[in-house]
């Protein structure tokens, strides 16, 4: 077990360049956050779109929301990065050898692995994005924010760690197949596949990440509505069985 | 023991390029084995399936009864594979205590592993910053540290100075000493000649020989004796010798007392001996006539 322990450090030590980059990517939004802020507070204390477009017209808005919308995919980004390579590098490196031949399980111990880094994708969102909501809208975040982080770390998470069973290019092949699901949910909510072919709609959804499930807890998050718990258990069986797959896959896989 | 049956190992789709065809082996517990070949010979591949890091794509391969992966779990294994490498950000003594601690390895013991293989000076160092010797010396720590019974080690000596190729071999002797098993791949004829039982000779995917240089080296039965002055009565000794010329014969006797009593005989008879010396044909004139068209 001690082992273990000092591999997963060493596991953070050897991510922290990246950790780093992380961090200095969070403060820029949070110094766009303030520089906003500093232009725009209205009488509620929070920045008003109004006062933006009139210190800088429609550039300084559109970049105000685009900056709003693309926090909300921190999580994403960070498990993205922090998990990239997990397996895929040790394998190429020729690292997953010497790990086998001690007498540790490979999946217990990318399993742990894993799930340090998505704990820190955890907290390293779990800080900026409550932080970033207070500065632009001058209260706290409500709770649900976390569940928001949670699902998409999840995901994402554990898509990754799929791929990076099979691939080098596994954040890459994770955010592909996230683009496929956004295109796949809006083509839905549009009823564009209104005429498919039986069978289709549900398949390609079962495969496809989460989107419509993503999408119910941020529309719940954004309308101060109750937690749909419903859509965030769907969440987490989906990413259980992505990482069943990933450790059967795993422990079958030539190495 | 290792049981290899039948293994073959076909890398990519059809046809797909065959790296081991139909290899049927048993390597014995307690001895030292060296599998020898050129390279692309398969060595690498023979220890991927001896592992279980690679799937056979047909025939199987057990250690002990076992699957290999299963039998790492349980049993663990001392392993360096060629051209060790750690990832680079990671300080020497934590890599160490990190992969040692899941070998179940005590603090203590990787102290004493850092210490035997020359490390402590190197300890506090990044992996990236060691040169190919010492970090081939870090893999030969976690090897040889954990105090396994079945020790592999492909191209171990990679990189290491005359000195620590010497201390290398002294290390497997002591395994063998031990009781364990001991399987290696060298392109070092000399050294493999020199600690090897038993030699396993691969070409093309195939085994060409299998070479029991224990035996060999316990029991010869070949001589070469070398003779001061030429002797024409040489041959009413030893009847069956090989002249390599007037003075120096090739000779094969039944054990030790044959050659004692013949030996004896031929002083008598007046021969006047300068050497006698065991006259097993080395490695490398037996590999090459194995792999050379």
């Amino acid at each position: 077990m001690k082992g273990l322990l000092t591999l997963v450090w060493l596991e953070l030590y050897s991510r922290r360049k990246r950790i780093a980059a992380l961090l200095g990517f969070g403060a820029l939004y949070l110094i766009g956050a303030l520089t906003v802020r500093a232009i725009g507070v209205g009488d509620h204390g929070q920045v008003e779109p109004d006062a933006l477009y009139q210190f800088g017209g429609y550039p300084l808005v559109s970049a105000f929301l685009l900056s709003g919308w693309s926090i909300g995919r921190y999580p994403l980004i960070i498990v993205l990065v922090l998990v990239a390579g997990l397996v895929s590098n040790d394998i190429h490196a020729g690292y997953t050898r010497i790990y086998a031949a001690t007498r540790a399980r490979l999946v217990v111990l990318y399993g742990f692995r894993l799930a340090l880094l998505m704990l820190l994708a955890f907290v390293m969102s779990a800080v900026l994005l409550p932080v970033f909501d207070f500065i632009i809208l001058g209260k706290l975040s409500s709770p649900q924010l976390f569940v928001l982080v949670s699902a998409y770390i999840l995901v994402f998470g554990s898509l990754t760690a799929l791929f990076s069973v099979f691939t080098r290019g596994d954040a890459w092949w994770a955010l592909a197949v996230w683009v496929a699901a956004l295109i796949w949910a809006a083509m839905k909510r549009g009823g564009l596949l209104a005429h498919s072919p039986p069978g289709i709609d549900p398949v390609v959804t079962a495969i496809l990440p989460p989107q419509a499930a993503l999408n119910t807890i941020e529309d719940a998050f954004g309308m101060m509505q109750p937690t749909p718990w419903g859509a965030f258990l769907y969440i987490c069986m989906y990413a259980a069985l992505i990482l069943l797959v990933a450790g059967f896959a795993l422990s079958r896989r030539e190495i | 023991m290792i049981e290899i049956r039948n293994a073959g190992k076909v890398y990519g789709r059809r046809p797909g390029v065959v790296a081991l065809r139909g290899v049927s082996l048993t390597i014995p517990a307690g001895r030292v084995t060296a599998v020898i070949g050129p390279n692309g010979a398969g060595k690498s591949t023979l220890f991927g399936l001896v592992l279980g890091f690679l799937r056979p794509s047909s025939g199987d391969v057990s250690i002990n009864d076992a699957h290999p992966r299963d039998y790492m779990h349980d049993h663990g294994i001392g392993y360096v594979s060629e051209r060790f490498a750690l990832p680079p950000g990671w300080p020497v003594r934590r890599a160490l205590a990190a992969l040692g601690g899941l070998s179940g390895l005590s603090p203590d013991h990787v102290d004493t592993a850092i210490g035997e293989f020359g490390l402590t000076e190197h300890r506090d160092k990044m992996v990236g910053d060691l040169s190919r010797g010492l970090l081939q010396r870090v893999g030969l720590a976690l090897a040889f540290g954990a105090h396994r019974d079945l020790v592999v080690l492909d191209e171990p000596a990679e990189g290491l100075d005359p000195v620590w190729r010497i201390r290398l071999r002294d290390r497997i002797t002591e395994q063998r000493r031990a009781g364990r098993t001991v399987l290696l791949a060298s392109h070092d004829l000399a050294e493999v000649e020199r600690i090897a039982d038993t030699v396993i000779v691969l070409d093309r995917g195939e085994v060409k020989d299998v070479l029991d240089a224990g035996s060999d080296k316990a029991a010869p039965t070949a001589y070469r004796i070398s003779l001061s002055d030429a002797f024409p009565r040489f041959a009413e000794v030893f009847p069956n010798a090989t002249a390599n010329d007037t003075s120096s014969y090739d000779v094969v006797v039944d054990g030790v007392d044959d050659l004692n009593n013949r030996v004896a005989a031929l002083i008598e008879a007046g021969g006047r001996i300068l050497d006698v010396r065991p006259a097993h044909e080395g490695l490398e004139p037996r590999l090459r006539r194995m792999i050379e068209p």
